[in-house]
C-alpha cells in the first residue's frame, strides 16, 4: 500500500468518524442525562435530512445555510418526543427500563412509517449545493468538501456543547439534574422541563448532522437505520454519557472501519469496530470515557 | 354480571361470524395470485413499483384491452369461464425468514393458487422452497440469482434471464468491443454481499479467467454501508478498463457519490442491473453516469420491434407516475406468463397449473420484452430470454447490444 493511499485512508477514516462523533452525541447526551437510551435516534437523523431536503426545495437556499433552522425544527422534535412519549415511558412503576427502549423503538417504527408514508419509499437527493460534489486535492489524497464541512461543524458542535455545558445556567443545570434528579426538585429546578430542553438539545445536534448528511447521501426513510447502528457502538466505546467519550470513540470507529476494510474484505469492514468495542469492554466495561 | 373476559370472548365470536361474512366466495369465479415484494425497508420502492406493474397486468388479463398480449382481448380468464384474478400482496422486507412466513401465510390461509415474486434473490430463493414444499407454482419474476433454477424444484419457473446469460452478454459486448479494436485488458469486481451479488461476481470471475480478462479488484462490500469510501479506494488503485458493479439502489447510488468525492472516473462501467437499472438512481447522480451500460431485460426503445410496449407503458405510467424498467417489465411480465397457464390449465389446481407453466409457448412478439419467446425448459428456466445491454446516454436508456436489438451503437469508453 502505498504512503498516498494510506493517507487516503486516514484522511477520510478521520473525516467521516467526525461526522460518526456528530451523530452520537446527541444520543450519548440524552442518557447521560436520564439513563435512556433514544432507539430512534436514527430516525431523528432521517428526519433532519427530509428536513434539510424539504427547506431547500421550498426556501432554494443551501442546506448551509439553513442548517440552524433543521436544528431547531429537531430541537422542537426532541422536546416534543419527550413530552409526548419519554415523560409517560418514565412513570412505569416496573421495568422502567423495558418501557423506555419499547417506547423510544416504537417511535423509531412510527417515524419511519409516517416517512414513508408521506415521502414515498424513493431515494431523494439534494441537488446543486455549494458544497456538494466538490473535492479538495491534496498530494494526490482527495478530501470532499461536505465532509470536510461536516468535520468542522461537528468539532464547532463540540466547542459550543462544552462551553454549554461548563458556563451556562442551563449547562449546570443539566449536569445537576444528571448527578441527582431528587435533589435538583429542592431547589426550584423542573426537571422535565430539563429532560423536555436536554432531548431537544440532543435532537438539535443530530439535526446538525442530518443537514450535514443531506449534502452528501442518499436520503430515504430508513436510512437511520445504518448510522444509528454506529451511532450505539460510538456511544458505547466512548462511555454511556460522556460527551468527550463519544468525540474520540467517532474518531476511532471511523478510521477503525476504514483501516478494516483495508485489511479484512470490505464486506466485514464493521467487525474491526465491534472487535475493538468487545475489546474495551473486557478492559473497560463503562467505555472509555464512561464513569463507575 | 358481565366480566370483562366474557365481552373479550364474545366479542371475538362475533368478529370471526363478521369475518367469515365478509370473506368472498371462493368459487371458481376468481383464482386468487399472492405477489410478495418488500413494501417497507429499503428496497420498498421497488415493490412499490411491483405491485403497479403487476396490477397492470391484472388489468389487461381482467379487462378487455386490444393489445397483442396473452388475456389481453375479453375479460378474464377463458379456460375459467371468464374467472377474474385476485391479487393478494404481502410485505417480505427484503428479508428471507419473512418471505418464507408470508409465502406460507399466502398458501395456507389466502389459499393462493400461485405465487410471484420477490426481486431479492435471497427471499425468491426461501419463498420457491416454500411454495415447492406445498406443490404451489411460483413464478419468480425478476431475481436473477443463477444458483435459483438448480436446486431441481419442480413449481420453479422464471421468464427472465438469469446473472450467467446477462453475464454472458456482457462479455460478448466486451468481446466485439475488443473486435473493433478498444483495448480492454482488465476489470474490476464490486459487488454486494448477498446471494445476488456473491452469485453475480462468481460468474463474472469464471467468464473473466475464461476470455482473458484480468480481475484487478474483487471486492464484496456489506450492502447499505454507510460509506464506500475505502472501497472505491481500492477500485481506484486498481483502475480497471472495465468496473462491473453488482448493486442494490443504495449501494448505487453511495458507490456513483463516493467515486466522484475521491475523483475516480472508472473508464468504463458494466452494470449488472438492479440499482443501475432504476431511474431514482439516475435522478439522483445521472450526471456521473452518462455512457453507463448496464444489462437488462427491457427498455422503451423496444417499442420499434414489441408494438406493445408503448401502451403498456402509458397503463403503467397512469398507476406508477413513471416509466416501466428492468425491473417492473419483468414484473409484469411474470403475471402475464402466470395467467396463460392458469387459464390453458382450467383449473387452480397447483400440479395442473405446474404442468400448465411447463407447455408454455408464447412468441416473442407477444411480450414486451427483448424475448425470442418464452418456454421453460425442466429447470423452470426460460432459455430463450435474450438479455439485452442499455446505455445511458443523455437522460434516457439506449440498447446498444446485441446487434439483433440495438438502436444506436455503444459509446466506449464511457464520457462521465
Amino acid at each position: 500500500m502505498t504512503t498516498q493511499a494510506l493517507a487516503q485512508v486516514l484522511a477520510s477514516g478521520l473525516l467521516m468518524g467526525l461526522i460518526y462523533a456528530l451523530i452520537a452525541v446527541g444520543l450519548s447526551l440524552i442518557f447521560g442525562l436520564m439513563d435512556v437510551v433514544n432507539f430512534a435516534h436514527g430516525e431523528f437523523l432521517m428526519i433532519a435530512m427530509y428536513a434539510t431536503f424539504g427547506l431547500v426545495l421550498a426556501t432554494q437556499l443551501d442546506p448551509v445555510v439553513l442548517m440552524p433552522l433543521v436544528a431547531a425544527l429537531l430541537f422542537a422534535l426532541g422536546g416534543a418526543s419527550y413530552l409526548g412519549v419519554v415523560r409517560f415511558a418514565m412513570r412505569a412503576k416496573a421495568n422502567q427500563g423495558m418501557v423506555q427502549i419499547f417506547a423510544t423503538f416504537g417511535l423509531a417504527i412510527l417515524l419511519q412509517g409516517v416517512a414513508q408514508y408521506l415521502f414515498t419509499p424513493d431515494y431523494r437527493n439534494v441537488q446543486n449545493t455549494w458544497l456538494g460534489g466538490r473535492t479538495l486535492e491534496v498530494g494526490g489524497v482527495f478530501l470532499p468538501w461536505p465532509q470536510i464541512f461536516g468535520a468542522v461543524v461537528s468539532l464547532a458542535a463540540f466547542g459550543g456543547l462544552h462551553l454549554l455545558m461548563s458556563r451556562t445556567d442551563f449547562g449546570r443545570a443539566l449536569e445537576a439534574t444528571r448527578e441527582d434528579q431528587g435533589a435538583v426538585a429542592l431547589v426550584g429546578i423542573d426537571r422535565n422541563r430539563v429532560f423536555a430542553l436536554g432531548w431537544g438539545l440532543g435532537a438539535a445536534l443530530v439535526g446538525l448532522a442530518g443537514a450535514v448528511l443531506a449534502v452528501f447521501y442518499y436520503i430515504h426513510p430508513q436510512v437511520g437505520a445504518s448510522f444509528a447502528l454506529i451511532a450505539y457502538v460510538t456511544v458505547a466505546l466512548g462511555g454511556f454519557g460522556s460527551v468527550a467519550g463519544a468525540l474520540v470513540a467517532g474518531v476511532i470507529v471511523g478510521l477503525v472501519e476504514a483501516f478494516t476494510a483495508v485489511i479484512l474484505p470490505p464486506a466485514l469492514k464493521s467487525v474491526g469496530v465491534y472487535a475493538l468495542y468487545l475489546a474495551v469492554v473486557f478492559v473497560r466495561p463503562q467505555g472509555l470515557f464512561g464513569r463507575l | 354480571m358481565i366480566r370483562r373476559r366474557d365481552l373479550l370472548v364474545g366479542g371475538a365470536g362475533a368478529l370471526a361470524l363478521a369475518g367469515a361474512g365478509l370473506r368472498p366466495a371462493r368459487a371458481a369465479d376468481e383464482v386468487v395470485v399472492g405477489v410478495l415484494y418488500a413494501m417497507s425497508g429499503a428496497s420498498a420502492q421497488v415493490g412499490v413499483d411491483a405491485r403497479h406493474a403487476i396490477e397492470t397486468a391484472l388489468d389487461i388479463v381482467n379487462a378487455d384491452h386490444a393489445l397483442d398480449l396473452p388475456l389481453a382481448k375479453g375479460t378474464g380468464l377463458p379456460g375459467l369461464g371468464g374467472a377474474k384474478i385476485r391479487l393478494v400482496f404481502a410485505d417480505h422486507q427484503a428479508d428471507p425468514q419473512k418471505g418464507r412466513a408470508e409465502a406460507e401465510r399466502l398458501i395456507t390461509q389466502d389459499k393462493v393458487a400461485a405465487l410471484v415474486g420477490c426481486y431479492q434473490s435471497a427471499v425468491s430463493n426461501t419463498v420457491s422452497a416454500t411454495a415447492e414444499r406445498y406443490g404451489v407454482p411460483f413464478v419468480c419474476a425478476d431475481s436473477s440469482s443463477p444458483s435459483l433454477h438448480r436446486r431441481n424444484l419442480k413449481f420453479f419457473f422464471r421468464p427472465a434471464a438469469h446473472d450467467e446469460m446477462f453475464s454472458a452478454a456482457m462479455f460478448d459486448f466486451l468481446d466485439a468491443q475488443r473486435a473493433k479494436g478498444q483495448t480492454i485488458g482488465s476489470v474490476a469486481l464490486f459487488f454486494e454481499d448477498t446471494i445476488y451479488g456473491v452469485d453475480s461476481a462468481n460468474v463474472q470471475r469464471k467468464l473473466a479467467g475464461e476470455r482473458g480478462y484480468k480481475v484487478v479488484a474483487d471486492i464484496k462490500y456489506k450492502t447499505n454501508s454507510p460509506s464506500l469510501t475505502a472501497e472505491v479506494q481500492q477500485l481506484k488503485t486498481a483502475n480497471a478498463d472495465v468496473l462491473l458493479p453488482t448493486s442494490y439502489t443504495t449501494d448505487a447510488i453511495l458507490l456513483t457519490k463516493t467515486m466522484a468525492e475521491l475523483g475516480y472516473k472508472p473508464k468504463s462501467m458494466l452494470a449488472q442491473a438492479a440499482g443501475f437499472a432504476e431511474k431514482v438512481t439516475y435522478d439522483t447522480v445521472g450526471d456521473k453516469l452518462q455512457g453507463l451500460i448496464s444489462r437488462g431485460s427491457f427498455s422503451l426503445d423496444l417499442a420499434a420491434k414489441r408494438p406493445s410496449v408503448g401502451a403498456v407503458n402509458a397503463l403503467y405510467k397512469a398507476r406508477a407516475a413513471r416509466d416501466l424498467n428492468d425491473n417492473s417489465s419483468r414484473q409484469f411480465m411474470a403475471l402475464l406468463v402466470l395467467a396463460d397457464a392458469v387459464n390453458r390449465a382450467g383449473s387452480t389446481d397447483g400440479q395442473k397449473i405446474r404442468a400448465a407453466l411447463s407447455a408454455t409457448d408464447i412468441p416473442g412478439a407477444q411480450t414486451i420484452m427483448p424475448w425470442k419467446r418464452v418456454a421453460f425448459g425442466p429447470d423452470g428456466q426460460n432459455t430463450e430470454a435474450d438479455p439485452v445491454l442499455l446505455q445511458w446516454v443523455g437522460d434516457k436508456f439506449v440498447t446498444v447490444f446485441p446487434d439483433s436489438a440495438a438502436v444506436a451503437p455503444a459509446l466506449w469508453p464511457m464520457k462521465a
